[in-house]
């Protein structure tokens, strides 16, 4: 999370995009962009509709920017607010959408993952430990998998959490306690899955 | 120390190695007593132990996509738009501004334009017409001493207007020693008097009704000095 004195500068810096200032806007989305960016796409599991939402977020901060109160809560707070609610349309919308994207998906998620892998097979068994999870994570209701995302993949703490959530921190906990119970099952589930399949072969 | 359940340990008991979770005195209160129930509780040991696991492959996801961002496309994208939109803000304030400076310029030139028109409707109309005395304004020609009363001045050259000779319009008569040239550049000047005091003109006038006031229209030329004059009805 943000300092306090960092409030400031992006105070700073929205006030002088606001009026035209394009540099400032810049360096207020390279400050944003990778922390928003990394908690849509472990909400909607698909880099091209966090790619959307991020620049739904930065869209609406440019046409919007008196919205934002300093008063109320940070910068990343409230981008973050912002980037909750498009990821809530999203996966409102998303047993709609077919996805078209899954072969570049995958291709993306591999070229992120910089894994420093001592063999090829250490590399790809790591590679499917990651899959699992992130399956796992997706496959968690969303209020406990943003919470779970917000914890333990953000590394926010639980003031923080409750702060962008906007609710007490014995939510979070309570959310996050039964977001570890059903994500452990799920990866248990997911870990059995394969001596399943060649019990059953 | 209050012994802690398997319940409580599964809410604080896990949280007991997060980053943030070391704050306070009762946070650490909290985590002694989940490690002492972990260490009587082989349940909660082994939730606890599924969870560092689990917590291993979190972490092995977290550094994954730790250096996940953007694409610069999308930078691309919004700089386009930041463009476009201060552009045409910019060019909005410049339409309006133009606009309101179009519509001053209107308004000016119209106002300018209808007080040309006016003046210049103003002058075309016959001198003599807008020769309205009135006892307010205050009278500069030197026509005697007696000569107080107050009576409406016309400027008039002689130039767009010429004062008629004593023998052409039968209107001024020339006063005696002024000749017809000398009323070139003389103007009107209505004045009311007593008809007495026409005598310092040089004109004649009856003893019994030389205490009456009368109306004259005198032709006073550039030193001051009356040349012809005209009773007015």
């Amino acid at each position: 999370m943000r300092l306090l004195s960092e409030q400031d500068h992006d105070d700073a810096l929205l006030q002088r995009a606001a009026k035209g200032d394009e540099e400032a806007f810049l360096l207020l989305y390279r400050g944003h962009q990778a922390a928003l960016f990394r908690f849509a796409s472990h909400m909607t599991g698909s880099f091209w509709a966090a790619e959307e939402i991020v620049q739904d977020v930065f869209m609406t901060l440019m046409r919007e920017p008196k919205k934002y109160d300093s008063a109320r809560g940070t910068m990343g707070a409230y981008l973050f607010g912002i980037a909750r609610n498009r990821v809530r349309k999203h996966l409102e919308r998303l047993p709609r959408e077919v996805p078209l994207d899954a072969g570049n998906q995958d291709e993306a998620s591999r070229t992120t993952a910089a894994i420093n892998s001592v063999t090829p097979a250490h590399w790809a068994e790591q590679q499917q430990r990651i899959e699992q999870v992130r399956a796992a994570v997706l496959g968690l209701p969303a209020e406990f998998r943003e919470t779970v995302v917000m914890c333990e993949l953000q590394e926010l703490s639980y003031e923080e959490a409750a702060q962008l959530i906007g609710c007490p921190i014995g939510t979070i906990r309570s959310r996050l306690h039964r977001g570890r119970a059903l994500l452990l099952a799920k990866l248990e589930m997911l870990r059995d899955e394969p001596r399943r399949c060649s019990a059953r072969g | 120390m209050a012994k802690m359940t398997c319940e409580d340990f599964a809410v604080f008991g896990l949280e007991r190695k997060r980053k943030h979770a070391l704050l306070s005195v009762a946070d650490a209160t909290r985590q002694a007593a989940a490690l002492e129930h972990m260490n009587r509780c082989p349940r909660c040991a082994a939730l606890e132990q599924s969870w560092r696991a689990a917590q291993i492959e979190l972490q092995a996801l977290r550094a994954a996509t730790q250096a996940a961002e953007t694409p610069s496309r999308v930078e691309m994208r919004l700089r386009l738009q930041f463009r476009t939109k201060h552009h045409t803000l910019k060019m909005r304030r410049a339409a309006v501004a133009i606009a309101w400076t179009v519509a001053a310029a209107a308004v000016l030139a119209s106002v300018m334009s209808w007080q040309k028109w006016r003046s210049a409707k103003l002058e075309s109309v016959p001198h003599v017409a807008r020769d309205v005395p009135t006892k307010s304004s205050p009278v500069n020609a030197s026509v005697g001493p007696s000569h107080t009363n107050t009576i409406a001045v016309v400027k008039k050259s002689a130039k767009h207007d010429a004062p008629p000779a004593a023998g052409e319009a039968g209107e001024f008569t020339l006063l005696p020693g002024s000749l017809p040239q000398d009323t070139d550049d003389a103007a009107v000047v209505r004045v009311r008097l007593q008809r007495g005091t026409l005598v310092a003109l040089g004109l004649p006038v009856s003893e019994d009704r030389a205490g009456d006031w009368i109306q004259v229209d005198l032709l006073v030329g550039e030193d001051g000095q009356p040349r012809a004059y005209h009773l007015a009805r």
